[in-house]
């Protein structure tokens, strides 16, 4: 690739003020939410419109350079990671809010759009969009369809893929189509759809989504819940999950991740609890009283310590504000930490926390928990000190084996941070050589060449020209240039 | 190392023309970069500064670099990018806090400071909204300090550049000097030749920058000197020292007069050192630290002779400067500890009036206004809920709040007069926010931010009656009529 | 290797055992009772080069246009095991030959069940998946892809590949579940579902308003969706006579939350019309009608697909004369925007060469452009496959069938499973 020539190609489509092939400039976008892994890009590039993506996609095809796709750059699995020989695609710069229409409960967003901002834009009319990320005041939308983003309220309300109707894609060759029925449902055809979100962006780049609006509840009420241990706590929610109770989010806290929030946020977290619970429901009023004082029961029944209930708006967004603001005020608390994302069965939360910790202690770390414990999704912080001989291997070492816990008790290796970069050596683990390969066809379909975000979620790459079957060695395998994990 | 300036090692196709990368050329900008509200989202990066083709090797030397502790708080979470001024405008990783920390880090590891990365400091606001987003407790405000000092001492402006500053510097910080253009600038707006010159298009053939300083001017009223002591009404409560500003003093006389009479009213004296100079605000958030520095010790020195509790400050960058001094002169044996101790006692004019309580009984003031969180004061002091709770506390004022809240108007200091495109988009994306309340008086507690919001509006064509806080609840404790607020601008 | 092993091994059924679809019977039946089976007969067909067709209960075969070929049927009644549920987890893992009906008797001791209420009464599991079949509590829940969250499938060359897992939570990899979602067999067998269960509700309470015509229908439904009550399901259903017709919202839940919405709703749409709170008894047989239309009878059928918003509109474009032909009733799914519309035709009154037969085609033909003019579609879910072949069952396919294509060719190379029964002839 001659890279001045695609530069000044890149010019023509996006204008001088959208391509970036500075050093420095390029060197800001190296990693993404994700510091550990970077890679200086060839170029990075920020088209305005969806005709200019179109047009950048199609370059790059016809240049033969592979692409990643960027919005905000919040990611925790290096799904952003640029590769040196390829060109950034940034979204960012796409976050126009293009329809609102009421009446179906639909809007229609430009992937650079953030998150909260749809919320935002549609609350004055009783609207909300639900797949709420911690992050959701700076990721995007077109990150939260690769990712499949989730978020505390996606116990009751889905994740991402069950919010969005309809995708306008550019697929790797520039090539435009559309996915989904957009405000009518049942759409014919295969739910390819379905299919591209939470492909981190290895099949092409959405250039407009549509998303499903919810009406905004009745009545919510939260409250917060303080236990003696994990184990209390973790008892609590199987009690509210088997009374048939099915809370809009329920979020488990331990004392680490406390302390860390409570110096970001000062919620004032009840002094010397083990954990604790946010529990919100949400709906008619009628059920969500009646509902609220029995899961108030059940918290003490199991245990709790302390229950603070949200009087007003304010207090319920503190709430939440210590939970969301969790990962990253661990800052505070530790030079470095890494957040893992893992699944397990939420009847296994009391023996698999119990492991962790054990882990933890072999090697001398510390770990903080916050997870989604109504349905299983555990993000252990892993807490250590680069500065620190071997504890930054150590670290890595823990967080592995802490996946292997959530695979060895039914789970999976990513909850909602995807796979992306940092964890597709693990994907053996979870998925056969067949799984793997019968996912791949799919990327063929979209991206015969592998230009999409190569180098992620898949460890080996499937050769798209190969016929399908049982699974052949890689030419780069047998020639001794890649290893299958 | 040994430093280098002049063209970097880079190879040629690796270093793109500065002009290139969100840069138009200043020719091309339409004077009036009224962007829609809410839409502002051209880049402009860069636009009217011409590149030197510099990089500076090191990029930091070893007096004050910015931390490398502090840089490693930061997490690379991206909470503060919505919430930056540059990044809402141009969704540029290198325009945001975040990205600018990054490249802080590359020029600690050996990365040249060169035209781009200077671009991306200097286009900071210093607005610190990032540091109230920030979930990691990063001092950005120290971090970009740090950095532009570096870069005011060892980076060659242009020659046009530093002449402009220059100009600033030799201007603003000078109450005398400033008060030396009111009559000259006076005649100038009396005699309508401003407007005319506007309407004819003389003001397009000046330079950008001195078109910017022309159009921030206010319309000067009569002065209202500050005795150097005002007595507190009823028994004294506390004594005090106020700080009466360069801008403020010369541009806003009444402001200075309704803050001793509010701070008498509530039961302060009120010591106002006649020979009182500038606080070294702008030359503090410019990084031109020597200057800051001189500032800083004869401020110190002159409230220190008054022997006052407290010094009051009624301007959100003054205050803000103040409470720095401790970091700025930790390095001066003679100064260091006094410097700590005088900033423990700076409070801004509705922080100590919250502090102290409401002695004075507030008459009603029955009109709808819109709070304008200054930066310097929400993000940088942390002061938003004194301000409200002392405008609340007026009978009959409803405070409308404005939406984008924490999003810098753009005067940032002398921002608007070095990066005029970008101030006024964002001046624009604040007034369609503030008229969008519809209040009947705008209140701040900042002298720039009245005068960037003015020139936004007039912009639009729209004028609204704006105010400062101190005038507010000075009117509130004398009983005035709304409408003298009202009729104002 | 190839159908004679399997004869030998004893998978193999006698031909009558085939279900036709649309007159084309299969020479050959399998019936594996496990995946490993499946995977066996499967590599048979492809050693042999046969098309394959699968069939659970047989209800939806009559979807798709009509096949090229079929040599082989696979039955899946033989993978009939419940294998495992998780009531903690709220999760269950089960194969495709499993009845959903009978799983609901297997969750309702705990408490819980699948929330999917299609009207066939012999759907199975697997069939659900690969015709997405769904009935009015959709509204509420979603729809298969929407509950799903593990897959087994079998390949059209036996290989056997999973996706998703055990838990609800799982970015793990694509999301091949959602592929096989409607995808009629035509991309592989599905063998073994993975669901996400919910809580039975305790209690429930219907309010039924009498609705005169199109625009009553639509302001009721659009009062409802824009208060905060939470229906399970909002009908509107029409005999075979046509108007007046009637709109049930179901509320399902507690006892005090169910009673307070069906109140506010009873008053809500007491605005439009005559609504009422339907006694115990009436509940009862209100539940019983739900959704319910004769589909296994039918022999014609279509399905209308569109924005909610459009609901007025689109019973007016439909409710005229010729589409309602031998006095079909009507039921719509009316929050969410589906409708189905039955008749009670028999093949033998509109012969392929009648007037009455190129009527038919030019009412269905003009009901779909109106129907794609308000951003919908329209399926010939049930015909006799002359006017399948006059009509195209699905409609227009839309910028993405050459991806579809290319989906299908590397999933299926040989093109055998179900060949030509899906969009644009797939």
């Amino acid at each position: 690739m001659d890279r001045q020539a695609l530069i000044r190609r890149l010019e023509e489509i996006v204008g001088p003020q959208g391509v970036i092939s500075e050093r420095n400039q390029l060197r800001t976008y190296e990693c993404d939410g994700l510091a550990n892994f970077r890679v200086i890009p060839s170029v990075v590039v920020l088209p305005e419109t969806a005709d200019q993506a179109r047009e950048t996609v199609r370059a790059c095809h016809e240049a033969g350079v592979p692409f990643v796709a960027r919005g905000s750059g919040t990611g925790l699995s290096g799904g952003a990671l640029p590769v040196s020989d390829g060109v950034l695609i940034v979204l960012a710069r796409m976050r126009r809010i293009l329809e609102v229409d009421l009446d179906n409960q639909r809007a229609v967003v430009e992937p650079g759009v953030l998150n909260l901002q749809v919320t935002k834009e549609v609350a004055p009319d009783g609207l909300y969009y639900a797949p709420d990320p911690s992050s959701q005041q700076v990721c995007s939308i077109g990150g939260n369809v690769a990712e499949n983003s989730g978020g505390a309220h996606c116990l009751k309300y889905g994740f991402t893929t069950n919010h969005v109707t309809g995708l306008e894609v550019v697929l790797p060759d520039g090539e435009l189509v559309h996915l989904g029925g957009g405000k009518a449902p049942d759409p014919t055809g295969y739910d390819l759809l379905g299919a591209f979100v939470g492909s981190e962006g290895t099949l092409g780049i959405a250039t407009t989504v549509t998303l499903r609006l919810l009406r905004k509840p009745e009545a919510v009420r939260t409250l917060l819940a303080a236990f003696d241990g994990t184990d209390q706590a973790g008892e609590a929610v199987s009690r509210i999950i088997g009374a048939g109770i099915v809370p809009a989010a329920i979020e488990m806290m331990d004392a680490l991740a406390m302390e860390a929030a409570e110096a970001a946020v000062h919620v004032h977290y009840p002094e010397g609890a083990g954990a604790v619970l946010v529990v919100e429901l949400d709906g008619p009023a009628a059920e969500v009283e009646h509902q609220f004082d029995e899961v108030e029961r059940l918290c003490r029944e199991a245990g709790s310590t302390t229950i603070q209930i949200a009087e007003d708006d304010d207090q319920r967004a503190l709430f939440w504000k210590g939970r969301k603001s969790a990962f990253a005020a661990v800052g505070r608390i530790s030079p470095d930490y890494y957040v893992q994302d893992g699944v397990i069965p939420r009847t296994a939360l009391p023996e698999v926390l119990r492991r962790i910790n054990q882990l933890a202690a072999d090697r001398g770390l510390r770990v903080a928990n916050v997870f989604h414990a109504g349905d299983g999704n555990l993000h252990p912080l892993v807490l250590y000190d680069g500065e620190v001989e071997g504890q930054e291997q150590r670290a890595e070492e823990l967080a592995a084996e802490i996946l292997f816990t959530c695979l060895e008790h039914g789970g999976s290796i990513t909850g909602e941070h995807g796979v992306g970069f940092d964890k597709k050596q693990y994907m053996p683990r979870q998925f056969s050589a067949e799984d793997l390969d019968t996912m791949q066809l799919v990327r063929c379909a979209f991206d015969p060449d592998g230009r999409a975000n190569p180098g992620k979620v898949f460890p080996t790459p499937r050769l798209c020209g190969e016929r399908p079957g049982p699974r052949r060695v890689h030419p780069a395998e047998q020639a001794g240039l890649a290893e299958v994990f | 190392m040994t430093e280098q300036t002049g063209r970097g090692p880079e190879p040629a196709h690796e270093r793109a023309s500065a002009t290139q990368v969100g840069a138009r050329g200043p020719e091309g900008l339409p004077d009036e970069v009224g962007a829609e509200p809410g839409q502002a989202d051209r880049a402009t990066a860069g636009a009217g500064r011409p590149e030197a083709g510099v990089a500076v090797l090191p990029a930091f030397d070893d007096h004050h670099p910015p931390e490398q502790e502090l840089i490693d708080d930061c997490v690379h979470c991206g909470f503060c990018l919505p919430t930056c001024p540059t990044y809402v405008l141009w969704g540029e990783e290198m325009d945001s806090p975040r990205g600018r920390i990054y490249l802080m880090e590359i020029g600690r590891q050996g990365e040249a400071m060169n035209d781009e990365m200077v671009r991306h400091f200097d286009q900071c606001l210093g607005c610190m909204a990032c540091v109230t987003a920030c979930p990691s407790g990063v001092q950005y405000g120290k971090l970009i300090e740090a950095t532009r000092q570096q870069v005011e001492r060892r980076y060659p402006r242009s020659r046009r550049d530093r002449a402009f500053r220059a100009l600033i510097f030799r201007l603003f910080p000078y109450p005398r000097r400033l008060r030396l253009l009111r009559g000259p600038l006076r005649l100038y707006q009396r005699s309508g030749l401003g407007t005319l010159a506007r309407r004819a298009g003389l003001l397009e053939r000046l330079p950008r920058r001195l078109s910017a300083m022309e159009r921030l001017v206010p319309d000067l009223g009569r002065p209202e000197p500050v005795p150097e002591v005002t007595p507190a009404v009823g028994p004294r409560r506390r004594r005090v020292g106020m700080l009466t500003g360069c801008v403020q003093r010369v541009f806003f006389p009444g402001v200075n007069a309704a803050t001793a009479r509010v701070l008498a009213a509530d039961g302060c004296e009120v010591v106002t050192p006649r020979a009182q100079g500038c606080c070294g605000a702008l030359s503090l958030h410019a990084g031109r630290e020597a200057e800051a520095q001189g500032f800083a010790r004869a401020a110190i020195e002159t409230f220190e002779a008054t022997g006052v509790d407290q010094v009051v400050v009624n301007a959100a960058g003054c205050g803000s400067a103040m409470k720095e001094y401790g970091h700025l002169l930790r390095d001066d044996p003679v100064f260091a500890e006094r410097a700590r101790a005088f900033s423990e006692k700076v409070r801004d004019l509705s922080e100590l009036l919250v502090e102290l309580g409401p002695v004075a009984p507030r008459h009603p003031l029955p009109m709808k206004v819109a709070w304008h969180d200054a930066c310097h004061l929400g993000h940088a002091q942390g002061i938003r809920a004194q301000p409200r709770a002392a405008l609340r506390a007026i009978p009959g004022l409803e405070l409308r709040e404005i939406a984008e809240s924490e999003i810098c108007c753009g005067s940032a200091g002398i921002y608007n007069l070095v990066e005029p495109e970008p101030a006024a988009e964002l001046g624009d994306r604040k007034a369609a926010n503030v008229l969008a309340t519809g209040a009947d008086l705008l209140v701040t507690s900042n002298p720039g931010c009245l005068l960037q919001l003015r020139n936004a509006l007039e912009r639009r064509g729209r004028h609204l009656a704006m105010a400062h806080v101190a005038e507010v609840l000075d009117a509130a404790v004398r009983g005035a009529d709304p409408a003298s607020l009202l009729a104002r601008d | 290797m190839g159908v004679q092993d399997l004869e030998r091994d004893g998978l193999l059924r006698p031909a009558e055992a085939a279900y036709p679809i649309d007159g084309v019977r299969a020479r050959f039946v399998a019936l594996p009772r496990s995946v490993e089976e499946a995977s066996q007969v499967l590599a048979a067909a492809a050693a042999d080069g046969l098309a394959v067709a699968f069939a659970g209960g047989g209800g939806k075969l009559g979807l798709g246009n009509p096949p090229e070929r079929v040599d082989l049927m696979v039955l899946t009644c033989g993978l009939d095991q419940v294998l495992e549920h998780a009531a903690g987890d709220l999760v269950v893992r089960a194969q495709a030959g499993v009845r959903l009906a009978d799983l609901q008797q297997r969750l309702a001791p705990a408490g819980q069940w699948l929330a999917l209420d299609p009207p066939e009464p012999r759907a199975t599991l697997g069939g659900v998946v690969a015709a997405n079949a769904s009935g009015p509590r959709r509204l509420r829940y979603g729809t298969v892809r929407d509950l799903i969250i593990g897959i087994t499938v079998v390949l059209a060359d036996g290989t056997v590949a999973r996706a998703g897992g055990k838990v609800v939570k799982n970015v793990a990899g694509y999301d091949l579940a959602k592929l096989f979602c409607g995808s009629l067999g035509t991309l592989g067998m599905v063998a073994e579902v993975i669901f996400r269960l919910h809580p039975l509700p305790a209690a429930a309470a219907v309010v039924a308003l009498q609705v005169e015509g199109p625009d009553q229908a639509g302001q009721a439904v659009r009062r409802l969706l824009r208060s905060t009550l939470e229906p399970s399901a909002v009908e509107l259903t029409l005999d075979e006579w046509g108007w007046p017709g009637r709109l049930t919202a179901v509320f399902e839940g507690i006892q005090p939350g169910v009673e307070a919405q069906a109140a506010a709703a009873a008053e809500l749409l007491g605005q439009v019309g005559e609504a009422a709170v339907a006694g115990p008894g009436q509940t009862e047989a209100a539940f019983n009608q739900l959704g319910a239309l004769p589909f296994e009878k039918a022999e014609y059928a279509l399905k209308a697909a569109f924005p909610p918003a459009e609901l007025a509109g689109v019973l007016e474009d439909l409710g005229g004369g010729r589409l309602r032909w031998g006095g079909g009733p009507m039921t719509a799914h009316a929050g969410t925007g589906v409708l189905w519309m039955a008749s009670g035709a028999r093949e033998g009154d509109i012969p392929a060469d009648s007037a009455a037969f190129g009527s038919t085609v030019r009412a269905i033909t003009k009901a779909r452009e109106r129907l794609a003019a308000r951003g919908g579609s329209l399926v010939v879910v049930k015909a006799p496959p002359e006017l399948k072949r006059a009509v195209d069952v699905w409609g227009p396919a839309g910028d993405a069938l050459g991806l579809m294509r290319r989906v299908k060719e590397r999933f299926d190379p040989d093109r055998r499973l179900s060949p030509g029964r899906f969009l644009g002839g797939i």
